[in-house]
Parts: structure tokens; C-alpha cells; sequence
């Protein structure tokens, strides 16, 4: 077994989880989003966070508008979607009974 | 030195180095191809584009240019495209993501395919056709009626321009708006193999010809429309705020500047105070509110649509408008309703004709006045004609309006005096009453006759366009003895055919004047000073 590769598939399996997380407290754009998991080393590498973005996006979780910035071309803010909020606090709940179980688990 | 190629990345444009083009082409290349046909594979690719856009700016480029080092440092911070996306993961939770290709285009104006107001870029880009035909089109239709014309303004007014980026892309569509990101830098090479770059919409030679003209002809059309709105707008303005700014002074700082009394001929801030003698008085001010809101209302909105011709905006105007529109048809009602109750009717105008006949006309006939404006006393007066100027108290007792005097000759031997009473009501015999009431007297003895220079409304009733008319028939050859008064009084009818100046003063006295002639004579032709 590959230890680096299990524990990239343990992180990817809570990213989306992770953004959804970031974009409830206020919209983002990628960026921004990028450096707030990268500072709780959730991802390595960032090219991960944009087919996901994509993904939920299309999933209806969330929703962008663009908005001008004085630096460069105008950027895509992220934000969540009602349906995003209500898939965030079922993710929420899931995240619960998920850290018990394995907490569980391991003091047994 | 390294040849560099010019890239536009994520709405940046960047100076590369043929290896870091490679390299970058390369990497743009493998994710393209690692997300093949999955949902949304376009905008991760563009998001990514973006992201790396951004890399390179805050990595401070030496140089401006890009390095392969620089390249590689970016592909260390995004990871290699197998380490992020793994095609088994996307195909299988890929599906109930599916969307059909974005979000549906909507129609809007486009300011980057532009003529003259960028409806046929906007149908063109929304149609997805060359606007070139959209404007043969359009000028084809206008043949017809007209047709062409009216819906061409009819959507010009409804489609919005199509401003910023976000609804730019809800214009092109998705695909459109990426092709639209590479063809706004025309010179800039296309980046990646699959190459939505230019050459898919340049359209035809013949197209192109086409467009050149209309854009030529739109710009010449659009400059003479502007310049026409221009001056429609500064007249519009200045005739707006001209008015506004003479009625405020009149009415309501009753300061008289150029609009004062012999200048035009009517004292028009006397106006409210004359307002009295036709309405009862505790209503007067209630119909200067009235009627300056219906005035000042009309003035406003003009001077508004000059302004907006002149700086040429689009405003969320349309509740204000409303308002205004709804408040003015409200006063004018009002004022109408008002007026109407007060009993103010000009509907009809009607009268009462008094003749004295004195068959044997003396050879000299002296002609005095009676009573004379000279002796009155009034606080104001208001000119409305050369020979109709009321005179009035402030108390709203009192009012006097000069009486016409004409002589004219009469085709027999006899002396004619014809008194005429008018006024106006709201039916015949109202007018015949109000008529009746006018306090007017002339007397004949011998060869003198009398007459009043004005006539006067008894207290009480009000003013409804009263006149009295005094036509003297003499036969030709008669002299005519005025005195200072009745002189006045007979040129004063006649100001206009002799275009004589007519000095309103109040004695009989002419200063500095050579004296006047006070004996006429009539002749076939009509009355003649004596020489």
C-alpha cells in the first residue's frame, strides 16, 4: 500500500466538503479558496479545487458572478446556492456521526 | 536572445519564451486532454487558465517574459494534471452532474459588434450569424413601410447594452464568450491545438465590404443625430428654464424684469392680485398652487428631456415620470373642478346694444369725457390689449376696465351713437345678464357728447371678459372737438393700423410734446386731423 496515495484519497474525499465549507461563510473566488485550504493542508496541489468548483457548480451547490478587479481580468466569486446550504448541513451532519463512528472505532 | 511569443491567457496578455510556450502549450494540452468530453471540461480548463494568469503575475515576471523556469514553477503549485483529476473518478460521478451546455444565451445589444446602437451585433451574436446580414435585413424591411425602421427602434429602446462581463457572457453563450476572449486580441496566437481562436466567425469578404460601409454611413448618421439632439436638447433647456425662471420671478417675487408692463403690453405679475375679481378671493391662492403646479410641471419635464437629450443616459425615470405625470392631470383637474365651481364660465360671449339716433348731425361735434382714469383711484392695473387695461383695488371691491371708442362715418345725414355691452358666461343668457350689470353712461346735448373712458363693475360680481364698445357714425365733413382724453381714447383703438407709440401716463398732459391737434374732421376716407 502506497501511504501518500491513501492518505491524497482520504483528503479528496473531504475537499468538496472543505470548499463547501470555505463558500458558507462568505462567497470567494478561487483564489481565495485556494489559500485557506492550503493553510489547513487539505490540498497539495491546486489544479484538484477547479473540476470540483466545476462539478458543483453544475450541480447547482453553488453559483459565481463576475465582478471587476483592479489588478488583472475580473474574477469569478463563488457562492453558495440555497441548495448548497442545505447540502452543507446534511454534510455536516454525515461529517458528525462520521468523526464518532471512527473515534468510536478507535478507543474501543 | 530567446524569441518570444505573444500568449493572451486568462484575460492577460504575457510575453512567453519559445520552451516555456512549449512547455505551457504542453501542460494546457494534457489537461485538456485528460478531461476530454466531461461536463464543464471548458470552464475548469478556463478557470485553470485563469489561475495560472494569475501565478504568473505574482511571481513578478523578470523581464516581462516568461520563463520555462517560471512555467515549471506554476505546474509545482497547480500539480500535474494526473495528480488532480482522474478520468474514472469524473465519468462515474460525472453523470448526474450533466448540464446542457451552459446557460441559455440572451439577447441583449452588444457594444463590441456596434453601429449605431449594436441591435443587429446583438441579433447577429444572439443568432449566431454575421450582423452583416442582420443590417441587410434590417434595411430591407425598412423598405417595406417602414418596417425595418420601427423595429429597429422599438428594440433599441427594449434591449439592454449588454455592459460588463458577466452579461457578455450571457450574450455569447459560454463557447461564444471564450472565442470572443481569444478574437479581442486578434494578433495573439491561438494557445492550444483544439484552438477556439479566431478563424470560426470572420465571416465573408463580401460581408466585410458590406460592414465597413454601413459602419461608415452608421457613424456619419449617428454624428447627425447627436448633433440635432444636441441642439434640440440646448433650446429645449434654455426655453424650459427661461420660462420657469420668468414665471417664479412674476408670480412669486413679483419681479416684473423684462416682462414688465409696456414691454409686452400687460402687467403680468399683477396678475394673482387681478385673480380676485374672478374667483372669490379665499380661493385665488388655491388656484396659484394649482396653476403653478400645472406651469411649473410641463417646464420641468422639458428641461429634463433637454438635459437627457444633451448628455444622452438611459434613466430609471419611468416612476418619477408617473408621479409627475399623475400629479399634473390631478391639479389640472382640481383647477378645472375648481374654476368651475367658482362659477367662472367663457363659454358663451353675448351682449346688449344700445342706438341713439340724432337725425340732423351738427357740422362741429365736441366730444368730452365723462368720467376719466385720470381721476380714479386704483392700487393696480393690467394691460391685456392697447385698448383693454383694468384698473383694481386691493381689497377686491373695485374694478374698471377702459371702454373702446371708435368714429367712423355714417352713410347718411343723422349722428349714430352705438353702445355695445359683452361679456362671457356659461350660456347666452348668462352673458346677456352679466352684460346688463357693466356700469357705463354717455350723454348727448346739442352738439356735445359725453362719454366715459371706462366702465366699471359693481362690487360683488366678478370679472368675465367684459367690454363695452362705443362706435360715434358722423357723416363725412363733420368736425370733431376731442378733448385731451377722448383723444387718447380714439387713438388708443386705432395703435395698431397707425403703429402711433402710446404713452400710458396718467395726466392729460403731454410733456415736451408739440400740443396735439384736438379738432378732426371726417372724410369719406375716415377721420383726418384738421390742418
Amino acid at each position: 500500500m502506497d501511504l501518500e496515495n491513501t492518505k491524497a484519497q482520504m483528503r479528496k474525499g473531504i475537499l468538496e466538503y472543505c470548499i463547501l465549507s470555505v463558500l458558507s461563510k462568505n462567497s470567494c473566488y478561487a483564489s481565495d479558496i485556494i489559500r485557506e485550504l492550503k493553510e489547513a493542508k487539505v490540498i497539495v496541489v491546486e489544479g484538484t479545487l477547479y473540476p470540483l468548483l466545476t462539478r458543483q457548480k453544475n450541480a447547482g451547490l453553488l453559483s459565481y458572478r463576475w465582478e471587476e478587479s483592479q489588478q488583472g481580468p475580473p474574477r469569478k466569486y463563488y457562492e453558495l446556492t440555497d441548495e448548497g446550504k442545505t447540502y452543507l448541513t446534511e454534510l455536516d451532519r454525515s461529517w458528525d456521526e462520521l468523526v464518532e463512528s471512527v473515534n468510536l472505532i478507535r478507543t474501543r | 536572445m530567446d524569441k518570444t511569443i505573444k500568449i493572451y491567457l486568462g484575460g492577460t496578455l504575457f510575453n512567453v519564451t519559445e520552451e516555456a510556450y512549449k512547455l505551457l502549450k504542453g501542460y494546457l494540452q494534457e489537461i485538456n486532454s485528460i478531461l476530454g468530453n466531461t461536463p464543464g471540461a471548458a470552464e475548469t480548463v478556463e478557470d485553470i487558465e485563469m489561475r495560472i494568469a494569475e501565478i504568473f503575475q505574482s511571481q513578478g515576471i523578470m523581464a516581462g517574459i516568461i520563463s520555462k523556469e517560471n512555467v515549471e514553477n506554476m505546474i509545482s503549485i497547480i500539480g500535474k494534471p494526473s495528480d488532480f483529476i482522474t478520468n474514472d473518478e469524473d465519468k462515474t460521478t460525472g453523470e448526474p452532474y450533466f448540464s446542457p451546455s451552459g446557460n441559455p444565451k440572451r439577447l441583449y445589444r452588444n457594444p463590441d459588434d456596434q453601429i449605431i446602437s449594436g441591435v443587429a451585433g446583438g441579433l447577429g451574436t444572439f443568432l449566431n450569424m454575421d450582423s452583416v446580414w442582420v443590417r441587410i435585413l434590417f434595411i430591407l424591411f425598412a423598405c417595406f413601410f417602414g418596417i425595418g425602421f420601427f423595429v429597429y427602434i422599438a428594440l433599441w429602446i427594449a434591449l439592454p447594452m449588454a455592459s460588463g462581463d458577466a452579461q457578455k457572457r450571457d450574450m455569447y453563450g459560454t463557447e461564444g464568450y471564450r472565442q470572443y476572449l481569444s478574437r479581442s486580441k486578434g494578433n495573439t496566437r491561438p494557445l492550444q491545438s483544439s484552438g477556439y481562436a479566431a478563424s470560426s466567425r470572420t465571416g465573408s469578404d463580401i460581408g466585410n465590404a458590406f460592414n465597413e460601409i454601413f459602419r461608415a454611413l452608421g457613424r456619419v448618421l449617428f454624428v447627425i443625430m447627436r448633433i440635432l439632439l444636441i441642439i434640440t436638447g440646448i433650446s429645449l433647456v434654455i426655453a424650459g428654464f427661461a420660462s420657469l425662471v420668468s414665471y417664479i420671478l412674476i408670480f412669486f417675487f413679483k419681479f416684473p424684469g423684462y416682462f414688465s408692463t409696456d414691454a409686452v403690453g400687460v402687467k403680468l405679475f399683477y396678475l394673482p392680485d387681478f385673480l380676485s375679481y374672478v374667483v372669490d378671493p379665499s380661493m385665488a391662492p388655491w388656484i396659484m398652487a394649482l396653476l403653478s403646479v400645472v406651469v411649473i410641471l410641463p417646464l420641468l419635464a422639458l428641461i429634463y428631456w433637454g438635459v437627457r437629450m444633451i448628455f444622452w443616459f438611459r434613466a430609471k425615470d419611468g416612476i418619477i415620470s408617473l408621479v409627475a405625470i399623475v400629479i399634473w392631470v390631478v391639479s389640472l383637474a382640481a383647477l378645472s373642478i375648481l374654476l368651475f365651481s367658482e362659477g367662472v364660465g367663457f363659454a358663451e360671449r353675448s351682449g346688449k346694444s344700445y342706438e341713439k339716433v340724432i337725425e340732423k348731425a351738427p357740422a362741429d361735434l365736441y366730444i368730452f369725457a365723462g368720467k376719466k382714469v385720470a381721476d380714479l383711484k386704483y392700487d393696480k392695473d393690467i394691460t391685456f390689449d392697447e385698448e383693454y387695461t383694468a384698473f383694481f383695488d386691493d381689497d377686491g371691491e373695485n374694478l374698471y376696465i377702459t371702454s373702446g371708442f371708435d368714429i367712423s362715418s355714417s352713410d347718411d345725414e343723422s349722428l349714430r351713437i352705438h353702445v355695445r355691452k359683452r361679456s362671457a358666461g356659461r350660456s347666452n343668457s348668462d352673458a346677456e345678464r352679466k352684460a346688463g350689470r357693466l356700469e357705463y353712461s354717455y350723454s348727448v346735448e346739442g352738439d356735445t357728447l359725453s362719454i366715459d373712458e371706462y366702465f366699471s363693475i359693481p362690487a360683488g360680481t366678478k370679472w368675465s371678459a367684459d367690454e363695452v364698445n362705443t362706435d360715434v357714425l358722423i357723416p363725412a365733413g363733420t368736425r370733431v372737438h376731442f378733448d385731451n382724453t377722448t383723444l387718447r381714447m380714439f387713438r388708443r383703438q386705432h395703435f395698431n393700423e397707425s403703429g402711433w407709440e402710446w404713452t400710458d401716463s396718467d395726466d392729460d398732459e403731454y410733456e415736451g410734446e408739440e400740443p396735439e391737434n384736438l379738432v378732426w374732421i371726417m372724410t369719406e376716407d375716415g377721420l383726418k386731423e384738421l390742418k
